[in-house]
């Protein structure tokens, strides 16, 4: 049932010989990528924590964890992929499926989608577009249904565009936060996403599994918190690695995720008792804010601000493809039922700072979650990363920049493509902005 | 003690030779294909009009698009910081400096010490930059220096677009078609640049005084059009063209004496 | 020298020591941080409902008069904690809400705006009731011929102090005698007061009715009471008086920058505060807060919600994930 279409409304015909070509090509030329990221990010860190093997494997998309997933999948497990944060993991997990979140970070099918949507479109919608045209992601192809929140205009018509293949779940997002009605509403959309995932998965949502499932992700939340927490001193570990260890938990194992995250963290601690830092605790620290981030290839930026000379670090973020992703957590009252679900509606909508939203303050969650991130984190700069077509982010950026003049940190805007041409014109930019930070240092 | 700075941009290599904190002697050469050796090339056409040789250098610094592959430099520093140095070095009042080069447009905002606070850099167009008037003087077949008196000689200005290259090219071409005096024209192209510029510092604050440089600077016309767009008289240094050049040499001098502590 | 005296103030402090005693416990086997505070409160309450129980049972004015005293002399440093901390019939409330959690059975809501009505509607119930027994006392011709209008205010049965004390009444304190079902003596708040102005027949079907819908309120209503309670607004009333303000005040902080507004605070408020949610930082103003410090426990951000004594931070918001147990 997975793969049945509704006929083909948006997705153009493509012979099966196209795509099975296009699909080796671009998987050969996304595994160099992967591979020459990671071999960089090695680079980086000579005394890179052992640790991170762990994650260099996991991150592999073609590798160990689809075949992980494959194998539950051929024992009667379901797989639900989501394309925004809001999909409400806890319930996935508690229904015994799978979650995995499947936005396309290949700069190459992006181009594909041109085929479908105009080049205006944001870059992260065209290329997932591009990679189910031509079945390149794993997670996308094993996910048996789809949750579509529908947050930007993209992430509303990318459901409808991949409803040509999938089963898709819509999840209405009111975009006024701060209303006890737009709460209600939400709430609601929860509850029924619980009935959908039961009848789905043909496995009831108890009590009991709801609050192993909230715990699990409180385990994770902890976890996640740590690594953070061990940031916001002199650096023991590369933002990109960070990154890395952030996203994997999109589509691994939770609990296996959470258990190798805290390994990572002992090893993280006693590094910073042994003051063994991976780059002079003088190097300027960077904050990345604005549209999310997909592995594999769009990791220029990150590698950009970390290999730049005079070089960057990267100490904090707010993506939705890095720390927004377990920084909040189920905040559980009473753990009854009705409870829980009203605390996983909560944390996705309330404690949300994507800009979607408005209120009558506009979006002030996120201008606080940046201020406090530059406090708390000793951060020094922001750059302000923007994909061209992605108007939420680029439109609160006056915004931004206004709260963060205020407290004397520089931000700069920083808007590119999902393409490798213009990695020279970035690094001249993050090279001087770097350079001024450097300079604001030695004042 | 001497330092040299060198400018390695898209289409120019410029250097400055600066002695005890003076401008000692200035040196070009055209990019082209191999802009190192075009690079050494300006070097010492500068060090011989200065009397100087090599080794009585102290420092090197690169800058420009093309500085990872400069020849001699001991390090490098990156055009916006640069022009802050040269800025604030020509005109001690000086708090924003426009570089409009062949391929690039910035404005960066700096303190009293010449230290970039903030920059804004034209985004992945030319519409903002030297080419785009030399794609202009192209399809007016006249010669790129006789644009700026041509365009001074208007009163008006003809519609045009601004947003790229190629489309301001096709409109100029329907404008001499519907036979709009060539003057007019003329100027309409440095007023859309100049909008284009402007609204990109307005991003920063104008704050005075406000310097431009960079090569287009030579262009009397584009001054004109700039200040009228933004409203405030820019000044123009002699040698606009090798601020850049002159803020890797002020920088070097710092570096150097950095370095001998 | 009056040895029972000294006997019954041994016995409050042996209290009192079995109460620090109880917290540290908690404070050591209770990793939790997501309900420790919660725990530790209980354990204060059930120590001030022993304390209370035991003055209130010698049926006399004067403790009654000095626990008046005590409570508002409390006030003005601590604001609503009485009401959150030592209120006997807070306790009862938070007994069925426990109860409620262990059924597993949901609670209710209710509707902000109804709640912010019942809130402003307190002092209106508390200036009906301190000018009913004067009111009665008039209407009531032969009660003046007995005994003159202070006598009757302050032992008779028209105490108009009782809206205050009523809720520090024990749930069953059979000596008192103040309502009598069948053979039981109950004791509840304002039982007395309504079988003294409305009679005792139909009093005492009344005063049954009106315990059975306060206590089925309080189990499926977190803290029903609360919302209205006199005794909260006489309390609040204190600080409303300039000539405290010299005092510093309990109060609730909240570090704006740090918020994420994930409503976490609104939601397991016991009193359905939202001002804690809605305020930008600082010193949460509102009178509806009885300072249980539910939200201050449960706010998932370090250092963003604090209790605070003026300036002195005395308990403050954790990641309360650090200590939840591993497995």
């Amino acid at each position: 049932m997975t793969n049945e279409t509704v006929g083909k409304r948006y997705m153009p015909e493509i012979s099966r010989r196209e795509i099975d070509e296009l699909k080796s090509t671009m998987k050969a030329a996304s595994q160099k990528v992967m591979a020459e990221n990671i071999e960089r990010m090695k680079k980086a860190d000579p005394k890179r924590p052992q640790a991170m093997k762990y994650f260099d494997e996991i991150s592999n998309l073609f590798g160990k964890r689809q075949e992980e997933i494959q194998a539950e999948k051929e024992k009667g497990k379901k797989v639900i992929g989501y394309m925004c944060l809001f999909a409400p993991t806890e319930l996935i997990l508690a229904a015994d499926a799978i979650p995995v979140r499947v936005n396309s970070g290949w700069y190459d099918t992006s181009k594909l989608g041109d085929r479908v949507v105009p080049v205006e479109v944001c870059p992260v919608i065209r290329s997932t577009i591009g990679a189910k045209m031509i079945e390149l992601s794993p997670f996308l192809e094993q996910s048996d249904a789809l949750i579509s929140v529908l947050t930007c205009d993209g992430m509303t018509k990318l459901g409808e565009i991949l409803s040509d293949y999938k089963t898709i779940w819509g999840m209405n997002v009111p975009r006024i936060k701060d209303s006890a009605h737009s709460l209600r509403f939400w709430n609601d959309e929860i509850k029924q996403m619980k009935t959908q995932i039961e009848q789905f998965t043909g496995n009831k949502i108890t009590r009991k599994n709801l609050k192993e499932a909230i715990e699990m992700s409180h385990r994770a939340t902890k976890a996640f918190r740590r690594l953070q927490e061990l940031r916001k001193g002199s650096p023991v570990i590369m933002g990109r690695d960070a990154m890395l260890v952030n996203q994997t938990f999109l589509w691994d194992d939770k609990q296996r995720w959470t258990e190798k995250t805290e390994a990572l963290c002992d090893e993280l601690e006693k590094r910073a008792q042994r003051k063994d830092w991976v780059c002079s605790p003088d190097t300027p620290r960077v904050m990345i804010t604005g549209t999310p981030m997909f592995w594999p290839d769009n990791w220029k930026l990150p590698t950009l601000v970390e290999e730049a000379n005079p070089q960057g670090i990267i100490v904090a973020d707010e993506l939705c493809s890095g720390e927004r992703i377990l920084n909040d957590p189920v905040g559980v009252d009473e753990w009854s039922m009705d409870d829980m679900l009203n605390a996983i509606g909560e944390r996705y909508l309330m404690a949300s700072t994507c800009p979607c939203f408005t209120s009558k303050d506009g979006n002030e969650d996120r201008i606080n979650w940046l201020l406090n991130k530059v406090k708390d984190w000793n951060v020094q700069g922001v750059i302000y990363y923007v994909v061209r077509g992605c108007m939420l982010y680029a439109m609160e950026y006056t915004r931004v920049k206004k709260a963060l003049d205020k407290i004397n940190i520089p931000v700069y805007y920083l808007d590119t493509e999902y393409t490798r041409e213009d990695v020279g014109q970035m690094k001249t930019r993050v090279e001087a902005f770097l350079e001024m930070l450097t300079a604001r240092v030695d004042i | 003690m001497n330092t040299v700075g060198m400018d390695l941009g898209t289409q120019r290599v410029k250097v400055v030779v600066l002695k005890d904190g003076e401008i000692a002697s200035r040196g070009q050469a055209l990019s082209g294909f191999d802009p190192a050796k075009a690079a050494e090339q300006a070097v010492n056409e500068a060090l011989k009009k200065a009397n100087l040789k090599l080794s009585d250098v102290a420092y090197f610094v690169a800058t420009g698009s093309a500085m990872d592959i400069a020849p001699y430099a001991n390090s490098t520093v990156s055009m916006m910081g640069a022009d802050a140095k040269a800025g604030v070095f020509l005109f001690p009042k000086a708090r924003t400096i426009i570089d409009v080069g062949a391929e690039e447009a910035r404005a960066v905002k700096c303190d009293e010490k010449g230290i970039m606070v903030d920059f804004v850099v034209n985004e992945r167009c030319a519409a903002g930059a030297g080419v785009f008037i030399e794609a202009m003087a192209r399809a007016l077949e006249v010669k790129l220096e006789d644009m700026g008196p041509l365009a001074l000689k208007a009163e008006r200005a003809s519609p045009i677009n601004a947003s790229c290259v190629i489309f301001g090219e096709s409109d100029v071409v329907s404008l001499i078609h519907r036979q709009e005096p060539k003057p007019e024209i003329a100027r309409a192209v440095f007023d859309a640049m100049a909008d284009r510029i402007s609204s990109m510092i307005h991003r920063l604050g104008v704050n005075p005084d406000v310097v431009l440089v960079g090569g287009v600077a030579k262009d009397e016309g584009f001054v004109a059009s700039l200040n009228r767009k933004l409203g405030v008289n820019v000044m123009v240094p002699d040698y606009p063209d090798y601020a850049g050049a002159l803020g890797a040499a002020l920088t070097a001098a710092t570096r150097a004496k950095e370095t001998q502590k | 020298m009056d040895w029972n005296i000294i006997g019954d103030l041994l016995r409050l402090i042996a209290l009192g020591g079995l109460g620090v005693a109880g917290i540290v416990a908690i404070l050591i086997w209770k990793k939790n941080l997501a309900t420790r505070v919660t725990l530790v409160r209980l354990v204060v309450q059930a120590v001030a409902f022993a304390a209370i129980f035991y003055v209130f049972s010698y049926s006399s004015i004067i403790p009654m008069l000095f626990e008046l005293i005590f409570i508002f002399g409390l006030t003005i440093f601590l604001g609503r904690f009485f009401c959150g901390w030592l209120c006997p019939l807070g306790l009862i409330m938070d007994l069925e809400i426990l109860a409620r959690k262990a059924l597993k059975i949901r609670h209710r809501v209710l509707p902000d705006k109804l709640n912010l009505a019942l809130h402003k509607s307190r002092y209106a119930i508390l200036l009906f009731f301190l000018l009913l027994p004067i009111l009665l006392y008039a209407l009531d011709p032969q009660q003046i011929m007995v005994s003159p209008l202070m006598a009757q205010l302050l032992a008779g049965y028209y105490r108009p102090y009782s809206i205050v004390l009523d809720p520090m009444i024990p749930f069953i304190v059979p000596w008192t005698g103040q309502l009598v079902v069948g053979s039981v003596n109950l004791s509840y708040p304002y039982a007395q007061e309504i079988t003294t102005y409305v009679g005792a027949n139909v009093g005492s079907i009344l005063a049954v009715a009106f315990v059975g819908v306060t206590l089925l309120g309080g189990f499926f209503i977190r803290r029903v009471w609360c919302r209205f309670c006199p005794t909260g607004a006489s309390v609040g009333v204190v600080n409303r008086f300039k000539g405290f303000k010299w005092a510093p005040m309990l109060h609730i902080d909240k570090d704006e920058e740090k918020c994420t507004k994930c409503g976490v605070c609104k939601r397991v408020c016991p009193v359905q505060v939202n001002d804690v949610y809605e305020q930008k930082g600082g010193k949460i103003k509102t009178s509806q807060c009885m300072l249980c410090a539910r939200c201050v426990e449960m706010c998932p951000y370090e250092d963003t919600l604090k209790v605070k004594l003026g300036n002195k931070t005395l308990f403050k918001s954790r990641n309360w994930l650090e200590q939840t147990k591993s497995e």
